[in-house]
């Protein structure tokens, strides 16, 4: 979890991008004290530039070839269609000893960047998912083929900080986008509906929406921490003859299991042929 | 101990064939009656070795303990018949579905021993899962003796009556659903190009060892079953098209509908 984590990485980490992921990312580093704030680079067009300036972030860069040239970790969180052309840009700035370069773009693979740098360039692919906006997220790191060992483990004390952090080889990388990249939208649509049941037994949709949140922080909290079988939790509420079991045999019914099954086979699906 | 059978169908030659395998009885000491015009039926049990008759009052004299097999829908009339035979010396244990308590106590004497049985079918092979439930009237050692006949044949527990219906549908009627598991199972098999008896024989002992492997390790069958599925295997494949068919689903149900049922026959 985020904020336990003490450990100090080394150097300064520039981030290419000004969106809610980059700002998040920023502040999570900070936060956790994994990266001094006067050791972060923005740039100006970040998109919230008074919470990062609270954190004690001073440095806002006006262009990618000074983010690069003032880092040693290369964060490139710009939106997927304007890749190729960050690349491009800062490409002819990358030192292969110093600059470790991570992207946190979907659809992008290692291979990619590899090729767009320089020989031996150490690049890593990060996916983080978007409850890294709120320290809880996943992260799941591959690493380049110029990476040393150290890289992993400072790319897992920098995205700790923000939530779970895993290392898994890149062909896994999509399989994951199916489940938590993804994840957060089935999760969102099963909030949304519990809500709408409850409305539709009479409780208030504000209360509902919260119940419903908690419900599902509680559950998977549960999960995390009894490391019980999850069919083993289910079968704990279910009391025999209850209103639990009613409710899990119309789950069942209407194939709930089997459509989140599709879902996460879906998406990876749909992630492949996007990183194609 | 005597034994006595009133009916002599499937389930009396199961479970007559599961005493007298067992040792718990000698073949001589069972005696077992029918409807003269179901002879046929006593043909099949005299080789055991049983006595047979068609009067019920006889195998009521000659037992300590009675089992009532008959169809259900004769058990009224057939312990009517016999309840001027019965004595405090014989202990009556019913197998048929949905015969309560209540309407075998109200059929015979007085503080007449009963208990209330579902046993299933692979009782024929030792294996039962039975269910009893003890009548008013039973003595200290009625348990003992029950438990033993039962165990003779398989697994027993005792429930409270209010659950027999659920355990008719669940373990009487099982069997059913389960055959009919092993069967798809060969025939899917069959589909892919193996010969029909050896898919069989493997779709049975595949069963059957998934059984005992949730009996004896205690561990949640869905736990068992991720440990089947290997990432990206085959397993994990054929479970989602298992899920897609509302498979989970097609059991709870089944299992709801047969409660439902016997609950029904139970009050007619």
């Amino acid at each position: 979890m985020a904020g336990r984590n003490t450990q100090k990485i080394e150097g300064k980490v520039g981030f290419l991008g000004a969106g809610k992921m980059a700002s998040a990312l920023a502040i999570g580093f900070i936060s956790s004290g994994v990266v001094p704030a006067n050791n972060i680079l923005m740039s100006t067009a970040s998109s919230e530039p008074e919470e990062l300036k609270a954190k004690g972030v001073t440095h806002f860069v006006g262009n990618n070839v000074k983010v690069v040239e003032g880092s040693d970790i290369v964060i490139i969180a710009v939106k997927p269609h304007i890749v190729p052309l960050v690349v491009k840009e800062i490409a002819p700035h990358i030192n292969i000893r110093k600059h470790i370069v991570v992207s946190i773009a979907a659809g992008y693979k290692l291979e990619y960047f590899e090729q767009a740098f320089a020989c031996g360039t150490r690049v890593v692919r990060v996916m983080p998912n978007t409850p890294v906006l709120v320290s809880e997220g996943v992260s799941i790191v591959s690493l380049g083929s110029n990476c040393e060992a150290q890289v992993a483990t400072q790319m897992k004390m920098l995205f700790s900080s923000v939530g779970v952090c895993e290392e898994l080889p890149e062909r896994l990388q999509d399989s994951v986008t199916g489940l938590a990249g993804s994840g957060p939208a089935y999760v969102f649509m099963m909030m949304d509906s519990l809500a709408d049941g409850a409305v539709k037994m009479g409780v208030p949709r504000p209360l509902a929406i919260k119940l419903a949140a908690q419900t599902c922080l509680g559950s998977a909290k549960m999960l995390l921490e009894t490391g019980k079988h999850p069919g083993q939790l289910k079968d704990e509420v279910c009391s025999p003859g209850g209103a639990t079991i009613c409710a899990v045999h119309k789950l069942e019914e209407a194939g709930f299991r089997s459509a989140i099954i599709d879902a996460v086979q879906a998406s990876t699906l749909k992630a492949r042929t996007l990183g194609e | 101990m005597r034994i006595g059978f009133l009916g002599a169908g499937k389930m009396a030659g199961a479970i007559m064939r599961g005493f007298i395998d067992s040792g718990v009885a000698e073949a001589k000491h069972i005696i077992a009656s029918c409807p003269k015009q179901d002879h046929g039926l006593l043909e099949k049990i005299t080789k055991l070795g049983v006595v047979t008759t068609h009067e019920n009052g006889r195998v009521v004299k000659e037992s300590n303990v009675v089992i009532v097999c008959t169809k259900p829908n004769v058990v009224r009339k057939v312990l009517t018949e016999v309840s001027s035979k019965v004595t405090r010396q014989n202990l009556i244990i019913s197998v048929a579905l949905g015969v309560t308590i209540k309407t075998m106590e109200k059929a015979l004497p007085e503080n007449t021993r009963v208990i209330r049985v579902m046993p299933n079918i692979p009782a024929l092979v030792r294996m039962s899962a039975s269910v009893y439930t003890l009548g008013n009237n039973v003595l200290d050692g009625d348990t003992d003796i029950v438990q033993k006949l039962l165990c003779s044949i398989g697994y027993c527990e005792e429930i409270h009556e209010s659950l027999m219906d659920i355990a008719t549908a669940l373990s009487g009627s099982g069997p059913a659903y389960v055959f009919t598991v092993i069967q798809s199972l060969a025939d899917g098999a069959v589909k892919m190009g193996m010969p029909r008896a050896q898919a069989l024989r493997l779709a049975a002992q595949a069963v059957m060892g998934s059984a005992k492997l949730v009996i004896d390790s205690g561990e949640h069958p869905d736990s068992l079953k991720d440990d089947v599925c290997s990432p990206g295997g085959c397993t994990i494949y054929a479970m989602h098209s298992l899920e897609r068919g509302g498979f989970r689903s097609s059991l709870i149900e089944a299992v709801e509908i047969a409660t439902n049922r016997a609950k029904a026959i139970g009050e007619s």
